[in-house]
């Protein structure tokens, strides 16, 4: 043990060891990526199971169907009269049948306000009693007119109409059933379940006039295929990369997939052939919607108030009919009304490669981990060598040998201008965030183009100001890029327990940041870092992006406005706040010349005398 | 004994002899029992099955049970009771669409069981002494889990309830009142047995032949009420009364359902009942007609089985079977039986031979296809509910583990009239009000309307001793709708204390709602009762298996950690160079030193000591001194 203090001791001092942390830096990284290319791997990545035991998916018959399809085609008929009726009109019929069936409904007015636009509506509720319940749990069904590409879903209306009066005609459900239909996909649930839970600001939503208990669950459907079906296909991205409990998505797999002898999809992958290429861009494909954080059906707005809930959407061409899907259901919620307690049992934080292969967090947290450590390790160490004498470049090669002298070894650090420029980078950051989500739609490009120039620019004008003003040295920017840095870890690795994919993604976008240093006397460096920081700019990453998925960059900025403003997504607050600061730090960086302590003392001295 | 033994035969073989005439001695029989079926909208039907006896207090005191329950009056004995009512609730009764609660609401609780006394006693100790002995022993009677209604159960209500039937003065003054409910008790055939045995003709004849337990609990609301209560008339000896109630909301397409088949298939197409009028009607395509039209039942296909005679032993004025339907609709009764109306109440009655099976058919009501509305149906076939005086709906607000909020929405229907009424809650320990923000405002009016609130109880709770107890007398303007809101914060519990089921909630006591009678002449304290539904509180909850990963993890850590520590605490540390050297340069250095020596004894003063060497000498001195010390 002594023997190993002062070994220690010795290392402590030992002038090499500041040289380790780039390339540990450059390890994490590297360690990072490829962990999560190993995920998919049968040895990393699990089975999925049923964890809560009193789900029992898929042990019930389900009876839905026989003159039940009699019913079905004409609640069709109906809504197919309704198409092009205003909200209020398919209301009125929507609420005149359900009232017929014997069921009370609630209606709610909702208008959310984003980037100029008006969103709103009303939504149609029905409350079918548990007939022995006491009104303390309930279960959700959902059916939004228009799914979210603004298609009639006018197979999933009808079918919660046929499905509200066949579960009326049973006495054996432990919680009440809510039937919701809402006139879009994303702003009617997101109003609804805020009202539900009293969260709603009370001058843009109406409070429900009818409540029941706490949710236990939600399923929503999205069924706007008129042919055959031959998969279900399971929606779970939440708002927020929140994700509802895995065993949920799992009942409903067993369900469709085992006892009724579907296909299931997840993440748009319409063949699956369960081998690594297949799993991988499944796992991207929801690693990228969850970073995204937007909500993907009426089921995302559920799950921030810890309702889980799914979205189910047909697909494909086979021999299912409507009814299949009703028992698909009806199979569901028997499942969830067996449930004793709320869904706890198994995982929140998975991510699914097919419908039976899932890795917890446990399992792929240290990728982005070590990623975000990274920069943690490279600010720490920018850190300690911003506390050592600079070194002429000259004076090191003559003296191939300089040791630190322990007599010099701790130099003042002249804090001022780091801290200073840092916070101002932070605070410069509101801009963006706030001009983002407040204009109003028409300006949103124009404002886009005009900053994204300005973010060009910005870096060679803030340059310029403090070398001008403050002429720093390389203490100084050794510090900028460790304070910088040392935030952008801190927040990332927060972030990764709350949005693994998110983090990961700015993480992995952010890695040359660590690498960045002025390069005072090499101008084909400077420029190659200058031309490789503006390629990952978080203005330039938005625009590659949308070129990449043939996205109009209007709708891009229109969608992240009003899901700032509707339900809440914090994506662009760590765009703008966590990462577009420091890439200006370091893209300022990369433009600084640092003065010489010794002549800016020497400069300091004169002016004072 | 013999005294005893006549005292209850000679009752009975006079009856079975005389019944069911009115041949003893005394005024009219001590036992009655009648059921009252109307038909409400929505296809359901509410049954009102009510028993009453009684037993003079006098017999009562000598241990004298005639008709009166012995199981249960000999447990009132021994815990000194005086009044009792116990409540066994399932559902939720729809005012909206049912209207009017029976009896006022007097003879229901909130869901789960219900308990309220008056006992006894001289001091609060002996009260709950007593409360204790009569919910275990009526734990055991009734098959319910009565005996956890404990201290942190228990209120004492201050203004709520009033004694419903005469106390002598003197004896008020030492009566005490408690009150329990358990909110979670599910309520099942278990609790309807030992009902049905405090019956004089159990369930085998009479009215009580119609209640099967698989009927009863599938009912959309249900509640079975027992009231003991001492009633002095103005001349006469005082009694000691029972009564006891069953009140059940059928849902009669439910219940039409054979018990062989209870599996609600879809029917066949053909036995769809379909609205021919649509355009788009065909054999494969139906749209349903309306749900609310009347449907045709009979007692067997609605109860299951038919009404076997009447009870020997009930009083033969009191009708046993009453229909409250309009006069214009038809009803078919079995052969024996004999319809007599009421016209004022409209309501008829039936007098059903004692010996033979009575049956009764409604069927559907003529003439339904002319008319189109469902209001003006719903006019033909059922008598109008009455509107309630007020409506409540209770519900939770906020989400999260930390705090919440409670939003009780009460409505005053009457365009004219003031409800005034006495609000109480009675909450678990681990939930904490703020009673800083019990807040009542009218819909529509923003801003506190203090004069709302008139008058507030609270008693606050102990931890783990007593729950919260909150009373508020309160008004609502005519036509009104008041938000009682209030807010609240959820306790830690420890882990012992969760219970050791499935944790799905905890269950949070109805508030029970008695609006207060504006003219009390007739004695009547309320005029209505109501009850809130009950609520599930969420609590933060660990995960339990949790703390065993946590115990097995922290051994571990401790266990490397502690080793560790241990070793360099107890451990003297000694730098390097200041040790003895055990290395080759020291050896050799030593070695060196004594050849050196004794180089020097053979030639005396010829080569000086090296510095080195000294030093080393220097240090073993200083080691030793060290080792020495």
């Amino acid at each position: 043990m002594p023997r190993l203090l002062s070994s220690a001791l010795r290392i402590r001092r030992d002038p090499r060891l500041l040289k380790i942390p780039p390339y540990l830096s450059l390890l994490c990284i590297l360690v990072g990526v490829v962990w999560l290319f190993l995920l998919p791997l049968d040895e990393y990545s699990r089975r999925t199971y049923i964890s809560e035991n009193a789900l029992l998916p898929g042990q019930v018959h389900t009876y839905f169907g026989g003159s039940d399809q009699n019913v079905f085609r004409a609640y069709k008929h109906e809504v197919n009269a309704l198409e092009d009726k205003s909200n209020l009109e398919i209301n009125d019929k929507l609420e005149s049948i359900i009232k017929g069936i014997g069921l009370k409904v609630g209606r709610q007015n909702f208008t959310y306000n984003s980037a100029g636009n008006v969103y709103s509506g009303e939504n149609l509720y029905a409350l079918l009693k548990a007939p022995r319940g006491d009104a303390t749990e309930a279960i959700v069904l959902v059916a939004a007119w228009k799914n979210t590409k603004e298609e009639l879903n006018r197979n999933g209306v009808a079918l919660v109409l046929t499905l509200a009066r066949y579960f009326k005609r049973w006495s054996l459900w432990s919680k009440d059933i809510i039937f919701l239909v809402t006139p879009d996909s994303i702003a009617g649930p997101q109003a609804w379940v805020d009202a539900y839970h009293d969260a709603h600001d009370s001058s843009r939503v109406d409070r429900l006039p009818l409540k029941s208990g706490a949710l236990q669950g939600a399923i929503a459907i999205d069924y706007t295929q008129q042919e055959r079906f031959e998969s279900v296909h399971i929606i779970y991205d939440g708002v927020n990369g929140q994700l509802p409990n895995l065993d949920l998505i799992n009942s409903v797999s067993n369900i469709a997939g085992g006892q009724m002898g579907m296909g299931v999809a997840i993440q748009e992958m319409w063949h699956h052939d369960n081998k690594y290429p297949d799993r991988l861009r499944t796992m991207l494909r929801g690693m990228l919607k969850q970073g995204l954080g937007l909500a993907s059906g009426p089921h995302s707005s559920f799950i921030p108030y810890h309702v889980d809930a799914v979205t189910l959407q047909p697909f494909g061409r086979g021999w299912q009919d409507e009814m299949a899907m009703g028992r698909v259901i009806e199979g569901t919620f028997r499942s969830l009304n067996n449930l004793l307690e709320h869904l706890h049992q198994s995982f929140f934080f998975y991510l699914l490669m097919h419908r039976d292969r899932f890795v917890s967090i446990g399992t792929y947290l240290p990728s982005a981990m070590l990623v975000a450590a990274n920069f943690t390790i490279m600010a720490i160490a920018l850190w300690v060598k911003s506390g050592q004498p600079e070194l002429n470049k000259e004076a090191a090669k003559k003296n191939e040998e300089f040791e630190v002298n322990p007599n010099n070894s701790a130099v003042e650090r002249d804090l001022f201008l780091p801290l200073g420029f840092v916070t101002g980078c932070q605070f410069l950051s509101v801009i963006p965030l706030y001009l983002f989500n407040h204009a109003p739609e028409s300006t949103l490009t124009p404002i886009f183009a005009v900053f994204t120039v300005l973010n060009l620019l910005l870096p060679y004008g803030l340059s310029h100001l403090i070398t001008t003003y403050y002429a720093p040295t390389a203490q100084q920017y050794q510090m900028i890029r460790s304070f910088s840095l040392l935030l952008l870890g801190m927040f990332l690795s927060s972030l990764a327990t709350l949005n693994f994919s998110l983090s990961l993604i700015v993480g992995v976008l952010s890695t040359p940041l660590t690498f960045m240093q002025p390069w005072p006397e090499s101008p084909a460096l400077r420029t190659f870092c200058t031309v490789l920081l503006n390629a990952i700019a978080p203005t330039m990453v938005l625009v590659i992006g949308a070129s990449v998925w043939r996205l109009e960059i209007s709708d891009v900025l229109r969608e992240a406005a009003f899901a700032w403003d509707v339900y809440g997504m914090y994506s662009s607050i760590v765009v703008w706040c966590v990462w577009w600061p420091a890439w200006l730090a370091a893209s300022v960086t990369v433009l600084g010349k640092p003065v010489p302590a010794a002549t800016r003392r020497g400069k300091e001295k004169a002016k004072t005398a | 004994m013999r005294q005893f033994l006549s005292s209850i035969l000679l009752p009975c073989l006079s009856l079975a002899a005389l019944a069911p005439s009115t041949a003893l001695g005394t005024s009219t029989s001590d036992y009655h029992e009648q059921l009252v079926l109307r038909p409400l909208p929505l296809s359901s039907l509410l049954a009102s099955f009510n028993f009453r006896s009684n037993t003079t207090l006098s017999a009562f005191e000598a241990h004298n049970f005639q008709l009166f329950p012995r199981s249960l009056g000999q447990i009132l004995q021994h815990a000194g009771t005086r009044e009792l009512h116990l409540r066994f609730n399932l559902g939720r009764w729809d005012a909206e669409s049912w209207g009017a609660r029976p009896w006022d609401g007097a003879r229901e609780g909130g869901t789960g069981v219900e308990l309220w006394a008056w006992l006894d006693a001289e001091t609060d100790e002996e009260a709950d002494q007593k409360w204790l002995i009569l919910t275990n022993a009526l734990s055991g009677l009734f098959c319910a889990s009565l005996n956890f209604i404990d201290g942190t159960r228990t209120t004492r209500p201050a203004m709520s309830f009033q004694p419903e039937g005469d106390h002598r003065n003197s004896t008020a003054a030492n009566t005490h009142l408690l009150y329990g409910v358990l909110p979670h008790e599910v309520v099942c055939t278990e609790n309807l047995t030992p009902f049905l045995k405090l019956l004089p003709c159990k369930g085998k004849a009479g009215i009580a032949s119609l209640l099967d337990g698989h009927k009863l609990f599938d009912a959309s609301w249900q509640s079975m009420a027992i009231d003991v209560r001492p009633v002095c008339p103005t001349q006469g000896e005082c009694v000691l009364e029972i009564e006891q109630t069953i009140d059940m909301v059928l849902d009669i397409e439910r219940s039409k359902r054979p018990r062989g088949n209870p599996i609600p298939r879809p029917p066949p197409s053909y036995e769809l009942n379909c609205d021919k009028s649509k355009p788009y009607s065909a054999d494969d395509t139906c749209f349903p007609a309306d749900y609310a039209a009347s449907q045709e039942w009979s007692l067997q296909t609605v109860f299951g089985k038919v009404m076997k005679g009447t009870c020997p032993l009930t009083d033969p004025s009191v009708l046993p079977v009453c229909l409250q339907v309009p006069e214009s609709r038809t009803v078919f009764i079995s052969n024996g039986a004999v319809e007599k109306k009421d016209p004022n109440m409209e309501q008829r009655c039936f007098e059903v031979p004692a010996e033979a099976d009575f049956e009764m058919i409604l069927p559907r009501p003529e003439g339904q296809q002319e008319l189109k509305s469902q209001e003006e149906m719903q006019a033909q076939d059922l008598i109008k509910p009455e509107t309630p005086l007020l409506y409540a709906e209770r519900s939770f607000t906020g989400h999260g583990q930390e705090r919440g909020g409670v939003q009780t929405i009460l409505k005053n229907p009457s365009p004219d009239t003031e409800v005034e009424f006495i609000y109480m809650e009675s909450l678990p320990w681990f939930m904490r009000i703020y009673t800083h923000t019990i807040e009542a405002r009218i819909d529509g009016h923003p801003g506190k309307h203090n004069s709302l609130i008139q008058q507030v109880y609270y008693r606050p709770a102990v931890d783990r001793a007593r729950g919260t107890q909150l009373e508020l007398r309160m008004r609502v303007p005519p036509s009104s709708t008041v938000f009682l809101t209030y807010d609240f914060e959820k306790s830690i519990l420890r882990y012992t204390e969760y219970p050791p089921d499935a944790n799905r909630g905890f269950d949070v006591a109805a508030a029970v709602i008695t609006i207060l009678n504006p003219n009390n002449t007739d004695g009547k304290f309320a005029a209505y009762n109501l009850r809130t539904t009950s609520l599930l509180l969420n609590l933060p909850t660990p995960d339990f298996s949790m703390p065993y990963n946590v115990i097995i993890f922290t051994s571990t850590a401790i266990a490397l950690a502690f080793g560790g520590m241990f070793n360099i605490l107890v451990r003297r540390f000694v730098a390097a160079d200041e040790g003895p050297q055990f290395n080759i340069a020291g050896l050799k250095s030593k070695l060196k030193a004594k050849f050196g020596k004794v180089a020097q004894k053979l030639d005396k003063g010829a080569v000086p000591n090296k510095v080195p060497d000294e030093k080393s000498d220097g240090a073993r001195v200083v080691s030793g001194d060290s080792e020495k010390k």
